[in-house]
C-alpha cells in the first residue's frame, strides 16, 4: 500500500471507511513510521479545530442590527393552558416575555390569531419567521410553535426582532388587544389540543348537476363544503400539491359557498384577513400586507383528487392551514371507507 | 407528515450551534434555526433529516447573505472591529474573549464549502450526510475536512503568535 494521503487519515479517523479500508489504513500505519507521524499530525489538526471552534460558541447576540426600525405593541397576553400559537396561512408567530413587553405578529397569521378571553398572563418570545409555512396541518405547527415559545421564554430578545423586523418576509403589525378575539385561537386549540378530535358529521348533501356536494360539521359550530366536480376529461388534470392554493377564489365555488362568502364580506368579527398568498419558493417572498378590517372570509383550497381525478374544493370560514387539516381527515375517512368495502 | 416536534427536540441545539458559529450571531442563528424548522413543517416526509435540516439552514444563510450580501459584510467588519476593542459582557474574560476573535477570525477564513463541511462534522454528521448536505460526492469530503482542520489550526495559531508578538514588544 502506498503512502496514506490526508484526505484518507482524515475518512479513516471520522470512522467514514469500510472496514476493508479501515483495517489496511491501520495495517500500513503499524509498519509506516511516515504515514505514522502523519495520522499523529492529522489527530493534531482534528482536536485542535474542535477546541477552536468551541470558542465560537459564546457567539454575543444581535451583532448584525437590523435595517429596519422595530415596532412596538402593547403587551399581548396569551392564556397558556390554551394553545398558544395558531399558524394560519403560513405564519409562524412565537410570542415571547423577557423583560421586553414588545410583541409582533405576522401579517397573515395575526388575521387568524386570537386570544382566548379572558386572557392570562402567559407572554411568549416573540419573534416572526417566513409566513410562508403552508399547511401541514394545526396540531404540529401549533405543538413546535408551544415548543419554541416555551424554550425561548427564558431569553431577552429585543435584538430577534430587530432582525425579524429585517427579515423581507415578514410585515409586523402592531397588534393590541382588541385585535384578538377568542374564536379562533379556541378552534385552533381545539384542534391542536386533541387530536383526532375533528369529527367529520355529514350534515347535508345537497344535489346538483355534475357535482358531489357534501357538507360537513366541523367544531366549533362552523361547517365546511366538499365539493367534488365529476367531469369526464381527456387530459388528467395536473396534481397541485397541499399548500399550493390560494385562497378567495369565488369562480367554480358552489352555490352554498358563494352564499356563504357574501355573508362573509358582511361579518364583524375580527379574525382573517382576506387571501393568502400562495407559498413563494425563495426565503425572501414577502407575504401581502393588507391588515385594515377583519372580516372572516371563506376560503377554499382545491385540489385533484388521486383517484378519481376529479376536481376537489372544500370550502369554509376557516384558514388555509385548517382547510388542509381537514381535508387530510376527509381524504384519510374516505380511503378507510373504500377499504373497508372491498372484500 | 413530517413530526416537526420530534425534529426540533433532536436538532434544534446542533442547529443553533452550527448556525451561531458559522454566523457569529446567536440572534441571527436562531431565527435561521426556527425558519428552518417552518420548513420542515412543509414537508410530508423527510428521508435524512439531519442531512435535510443543515442543508435547508445552509441555504437560508447563503440566500440571506447573497440578498444583501455588501451591507452585511460592512456591518459584519463593523462588528468585528468592535467586538475587538470593547470589552466584553462580565462573564466572559479578556482571555476568552480574544481567544473568540480569533477563532472567529481563522473560521472567516476557510473557503465556505470547508467551513461548512467542518461545522457540519463537528455536529456529528456523518461522510454521507456532509456529502448530501452540501452536495459534495462522499469521497471528497474527506480531503474536504482535512483542508478544512489544517487551515483553521494554522490560521489559528498565527493569529495567536501575532499577539503573543505584540504583547511581547508592548511588554519590552
Amino acid at each position: 500500500m502506498q503512502h496514506l494521503d490526508e484526505g484518507t487519515i482524515h475518512s479513516w479517523l471520522d470512522n467514514a471507511l469500510n472496514p476493508d479500508e479501515a483495517a489496511r489504513v491501520e495495517a500500513h500505519v503499524a509498519e509506516c513510521p511516515e504515514c505514522a507521524a502523519a495520522v499523529a499530525e492529522a489527530r493534531g489538526f482534528v482536536a485542535a479545530s474542535s477546541r477552536i471552534l468551541t470558542a465560537l460558541d459564546d457567539a454575543p447576540r444581535g451583532v448584525v442590527p437590523a435595517a429596519a426600525p422595530i415596532r412596538r405593541g402593547s403587551r399581548a397576553m396569551l392564556r397558556a393552558a390554551a394553545t398558544v400559537l395558531v399558524v394560519a396561512a403560513g405564519s409562524l408567530v412565537v410570542f415571547r416575555n423577557g423583560g421586553r413587553e414588545t410583541q409582533r405578529v405576522t401579517n397573515a397569521s395575526l388575521s387568524a390569531m386570537k386570544t382566548v378571553a379572558p386572557v392570562a398572563s402567559m407572554n411568549v418570545d416573540s419573534t416572526t419567521a417566513t409566513p410562508e409555512a403552508a399547511a401541514a396541518g394545526i396540531p404540529t405547527e401549533a405543538n413546535s410553535s408551544r415548543r419554541t415559545a416555551i424554550s425561548s421564554q427564558q431569553r431577552n430578545n429585543a435584538s430577534v426582532e430587530k432582525r425579524a423586523a429585517k427579515t423581507a418576509t415578514a410585515d409586523a403589525v402592531t397588534a393590541t388587544d382588541q385585535a384578538f378575539t377568542p374564536s379562533r385561537i379556541a378552534d385552533a386549540a381545539v384542534m391542536a389540543a386533541v387530536p383526532g378530535a375533528l369529527s367529520l358529521k355529514v350534515v347535508e348533501t345537497p344535489r346538483r348537476p355534475g357535482e358531489t356536494v357534501t357538507v360537513y360539521e366541523v367544531p366549533p359550530g362552523d361547517t365546511v363544503t366538499l365539493t367534488e366536480l365529476i367531469v369526464a376529461r381527456e387530459n388528467p388534470p395536473a396534481v397541485v400539491p397541499l399548500g399550493r392554493q390560494s385562497a378567495g377564489q369565488t369562480a367554480g365555488m358552489s352555490t352554498k359557498a358563494r352564499a356563504d362568502a357574501a355573508v362573509a364580506s358582511g361579518s364583524g368579527y375580527s379574525g382573517a384577513v382576506g387571501s393568502v398568498t400562495a407559498p413563494a419558493p425563495a426565503v425572501s417572498a414577502p407575504a401581502s400586507a393588507p391588515q385594515a378590517g377583519f372580516a372572516n372570509p371563506v376560503r377554499t383550497i382545491k385540489w385533484t383528487d388521486g383517484t378519481t381525478g376529479n376536481t376537489m374544493m372544500l370550502s369554509g370560514r376557516k384558514s388555509e392551514a385548517q382547510l388542509q387539516e381537514i381535508r387530510r381527515r376527509i381524504e384519510h375517512e374516505r380511503a378507510a371507507g373504500a377499504a373497508r368495502k372491498k372484500p | 407528515m413530517t413530526d416537526v416536534e420530534r425534529l426540533f427536540r433532536t436538532y434544534n441545539a446542533a442547529l443553533v450551534r452550527y448556525l451561531t458559529r458559522r454566523l457569529g450571531d446567536r440572534d441571527w442563528a436562531e431565527e435561521v434555526a426556527q425558519e428552518t424548522f417552518v420548513r420542515a413543517l412543509r414537508q410530508t416526509s423527510i428521508e435524512n433529516e439531519r442531512a435535510w435540516l443543515f442543508a435547508v439552514a445552509t441555504n437560508l444563510v447563503r440566500d440571506e447573505a447573497r440578498k444583501d450580501i455588501r451591507r452585511r459584510k460592512h456591518l459584519a467588519l463593523l462588528a468585528e472591529q468592535e467586538r475587538d476593542t470593547v470589552v466584553e459582557p462580565e462573564e466572559t474574560t479578556l482571555e476568552r474573549a480574544q481567544e473568540a476573535a480569533m477563532a472567529r477570525k481563522a473560521v472567516d477564513a476557510l473557503a465556505e464549502r470547508d467551513r461548512l463541511a467542518l461545522l457540519m462534522r463537528e455536529e456529528g454528521l456523518d461522510y454521507n450526510e456532509i456529502a448530501e448536505a452540501l452536495q459534495l460526492s462522499p469521497g471528497s469530503v474527506g480531503t474536504t475536512l482535512s483542508r478544512a482542520r489544517r487551515r483553521l489550526v494554522e490560521s489559528y495559531e498565527g493569529l495567536q503568535k501575532g499577539r503573543e508578538e505584540r504583547e511581547n514588544n508592548a511588554a519590552s
